[in-house]
């Protein structure tokens, strides 16, 4: 199968301060929350002249997240001396609005973004078109490990994808979802899975749960 | 690089630019056009002197879309070990020399949002390719220019009439510094920073950028060492089996070329990491002068970099 052992796909690691940026921007939706929280924890304790550098935008309705959590997570962000905490309905308002902080903000800015992978790479392809790199930007990956695929024959995006195979939002065409991963398009790869032999298809499993 | 890929020039003209800088144009004495190159490239000049061989780099400053001739600037250095004094008092119009072809170790990030450029004196020679390759392009740019006294402004009248409203001037005579801290803690994201100059000004831009957040990947600079001067020593190479003596004027690349033995370089100038070189036995201390090597390895002393660090010993044998 050519899914396995292709490099592109991204390799997240738990959130941790960085204390030498002198801004702090963070993302979370759902339980990224909670990374976000923990990070904030420890910039308190290290610097805690930090924290007021430090903005939030937070979605807190995601699936797999309760209501009281949720409202627990914004309750707590609010309890800190941060520069602004903002709550979005949807990952869609939340990446207009950090589009338009990134074009007001400065060097030495530094980006945290928390939760489910295909929020991360939404985020970081908007992070791209501002030149952030490696050394400005972290990611958690927390939440549903659902994929965004991209269809390489139509190039229709499909979401929410849980299943190795998938037939494709658009053309209908069955995709085998790949490893491959676009930080470009921010989705993997699908390609279609019974080219050779139409019809013949792999058992279709829940693969990203 | 080794001397079979040097390119014959002749020098086409001479200019004294400054009281203490000569602008040299190098053109092929095959004719025909110079390798192309990008802004920030550097090529090292090999000049024959009486009693023996320079080979120092110099920045590229010409344009790198002009490929007829290469143009250098070359600031005569108080402590020259004949390098510089040879360029300017031996070289004239009709000379030849060798170089070896560009490399280019001070490049553009290519997808910067905005490049600032901070030159010290001698230092606006790779600026000058650089700003060419920006010059008309749609990403922000800007240079900040610190000379001693306006007589001192190499290429200033150039870089006005190419790069208008780009450029800012400051002058140390008329108490003019420029404010690192103002300028680097107000830059949009996705800005680089570019450096070249004396060493106390590439430390200060280093230091303020950290200083205000920013990562290294955003921080570029290039300061090519001359070779120091320093005490006599001597060097066992293992594999060629020969002692080769280093005087003091003279570096422990110098040492070996001299003594027949080839080593790989590139800017000679404790930048490029490229002459790297093996250390297998050593009683005394290595002077490390590089800019390649970690702190952590020059102090584990397992390597050493020839073109301009050397030793206080009585024994040092080399892996060459």
């Amino acid at each position: 199968m050519l899914v396995t052992g292709i490099k592109s796909k991204p390799v997240y690691a738990p959130l941790r301060a960085d204390i030498r940026g002198r801004y702090h921007l963070m993302l979370g939706l759902g339980v990224g929350g909670a990374a976000l929280l923990r990070v904030l924890g420890e910039m308190q304790a290290a610097a805690p002249e930090a924290l007021g550098a430090a903005r939030v935008l937070f979605v807190p309705g995601a699936a797999g997240f309760s209501e009281g959590d949720a409202a627990a997570t914004v309750a707590r962000f609010k309890e800190l001396p941060l520069s602004g905490v903002r709550v979005f309905a949807d990952a869609a308002a939340l990446l207009v609005e950090f589009k338009s902080v990134l074009d007001q903000s400065l060097m030495g800015t530094r980006l945290y973004v928390a939760g489910p992978e295909s929020f991360i790479g939404r985020a970081m392809q908007i992070a791209l078109q501002f030149n952030l790199n490696k050394d400005e930007i972290r990611a958690e990956e927390l939440g549903a490990p659902a994929r965004r695929v991209y269809c390489i024959h139509c190039r229709a995006v499909t979401e929410e994808v849980r299943t190795n195979i998938v037939s494709c939002v658009d053309c209908k065409r069955w995709l085998l979802v790949r490893d491959h991963y676009s930080r470009r398009l921010a989705a993997y790869m699908g390609v279609m899975a019974d080219a050779e032999a139409p019809g013949e298809l792999p058992q279709v499993r829940e693969v990203f749960v | 690089m080794s001397e079979a890929q040097t390119i014959a020039v002749e020098v086409t003209a001479v200019e004294e630019i400054t009281p203490l800088i000569k602008h040299f144009k190098l053109a092929p004495v095959a004719g025909g056009s110079m390798p192309a190159f990008s802004g920030g490239s550097h090529i090292v000049v090999v000049m024959k002197g009486a009693a023996r061989v320079h080979r120092n780099p110099y920045s590229l400053l010409s344009p790198p879309h002009q490929l007829a001739s290469y143009e250098i600037g070359v600031r005569r250095m108080e402590e020259s070990r004949g390098g510089s004094h040879f360029m300017h008092d031996s070289v004239r119009v009709g000379s030849r020399l060798e170089i070896a072809h560009p490399v280019n170790l001070f490049a553009l990030d290519k997808i910067a949002r905005k490049h600032v450029l901070i030159a010290g004196g001698v230092g606006i020679t790779p600026f000058m390719a650089q700003l060419e390759d920006l010059r008309g392009g749609p990403v922000p740019y800007e240079l900040h220019y610190s000379v001693r006294s306006p007589e001192h402004a190499a290429f200033l009248p150039r870089l006005l009439e190419r790069q208008h409203g780009k450029v800012r001037m400051y002058y140390d005579s008329e108490g003019q510094a420029i404010d690192f801290d103002g300028l680097l803690a107000a830059q949009p994201l996705g800005t680089h920073v570019y450096t070249c100059g004396p060493a106390g000004l590439i430390k200060r831009v280093i230091d303020t950028a950290q200083g205000c957040g920013w990562p290294d990947s955003h921080i570029h600079w290039e300061q090519f060492s001359a070779p120091p001067v320093g005490d006599a020593f001597d060097v066992f190479l293992a594999r060629s089996r020969i002692s080769v003596h280093v005087p003091p004027d003279q570096s422990l690349l110098e040492s070996v070329e001299a003594a027949g033995i080839e080593v790989p370089y590139l800017c000679r100038g404790g930048v490029c990491g490229f002459c790297q070189t093996g250390v297998v036995a050593l009683d005394g201390e290595i002077i490390h002068n590089d800019h390649f090597l970690s702190d952590a390895d020059k102090s584990k002393g397992k390597s050493i970099m020839p073109c301009v660090s050397r030793a206080r010993c009585k024994n040092l044998v080399l892996d060459l």
